[in-house]
């Protein structure tokens, strides 16, 4: 049991770890575009840049993925997934689902 | 306009190349870029190594209400709208960045872009004059290109209710496995498209 919990800890780290460092590399070239794929707001887009590596490391090194599930919904998450439909097709949905999303770390109010 | 200075006009003839590498028209080219027409007609060529099409900018709305064309348009403008709340560049700036981030998404998709830089340039102009819209799906509740005042509630898109026949032809086209061309739906409606925009070229 504790050796699962071990490895599951462990792997949960690995993605948030990877996902920090994409997050940060996409920020870093370009902070708009990375804020339209990571859905985070300018200010959130700032602090993932100016994070050093350490303060990265400490904050991967958690039991909770960092990284979250942005079709929140029921309803569009199965309006993407739910047909047969083909892969550029669910793709282009995706995207304009993804679009209109109010980005994280914004009051809702901001997003008229 | 007489007191450009030599880093002004650096900046305009950048911009103007990016537009001509994006494919933009020389109407277009013209109306964003403080140069003049000569100067840009010989950049068009230098770059192209053609001279610019001449004809009318496409004018009607209904070309993005298209099946393919809806969903293409309907991506296009969403980003286009993200990049104009966050960014802080010129609006013409926003417009490449965000065609660009399109045709990124388009490449990772592996298929074919189907809204031209034209077009989207056409696009943000018929939403600035009201003209279009976005009406929200009732289903997935995405935003999608829509003819301007139509009714709102009630509206499902493209993608949540797909007309009977889309994307049958590219279903047949795939079906030949790309040896044999099958005239569908879609190239049909080219033809069609194309020989509106021939009717504007006198």
């Amino acid at each position: 049991m504790n050796v699962a919990n071990g490895e599951i800890s462990q792997e949960i780290g690995d993605i948030n770890l990877a996902y920090m460092l994409l997050a940060q590399k996409l920020v870093k070239q370009d902070r708009v575009a990375a804020m339209f794929r990571l859905g985070v707001s300018r200010e959130l887009a700032d602090m993932l840049a100016s994070m050093s590596l350490a303060q990265i490391l400490k904050l991967a090194a958690s039991n909770f993925l960092l990284c979250s599930f942005r079709l929140d919904e029921h309803a569009s998450m199965s309006a993407v997934v739910g047909e047969g439909k083909d892969t550029m097709l669910q793709q282009a949905h995706m995207s304009i689902l993804m679009s209109a999303r109010s980005l994280q770390g914004r009051k809702e109010a901001a997003t008229v | 306009m007489s007191t450009k200075s030599v880093l002004g006009e650096v900046r305009e003839v950048q911009l103007a190349i990016q537009l001509i590498h994006l494919g933009a028209r020389l109407q277009f080219l013209e109306s964003e870029v403080g140069l003049s027409r000569e100067r840009l007609i010989r950049l068009y060529k230098e770059i192209k190594g053609v001279s610019p099409p001449k004809g009318l900018l496409p004018f009607s709305t209904d070309w993005y209400m298209t099946w393919l064309a809806n969903i293409h348009s309907s991506m296009f403008y969403n980003m286009y709208q993200f990049m104009k709340t966050h960014s802080d560049e010129e609006k013409v700036w926003v417009l490449i960045k965000s065609y660009k981030l399109y045709l990124q998404q388009i490449e990772a998709q592996e298929s074919e872009p189907i809204l031209d830089f034209t077009r989207a340039c056409t696009m943000v102009r018929f939403f600035d004059s009201d003209m279009l819209q976005l009406s929200t799906c009732r289903r997935c509740a995405g935003q999608f290109v829509a003819h301007a005042h139509d009714h709102k509630s009630g509206y499902v898109c493209v993608l949540c209710r797909p007309p009977s026949r889309a994307g049958k032809a590219r279903g047949s086209k795939r079906a030949a496995g790309g040896e044999i061309s099958v005239p569908g739906m879609e190239s049909i409606g080219l033809a069609v498209e194309s020989a509106l925009d021939g009717g504007g070229l006198h």
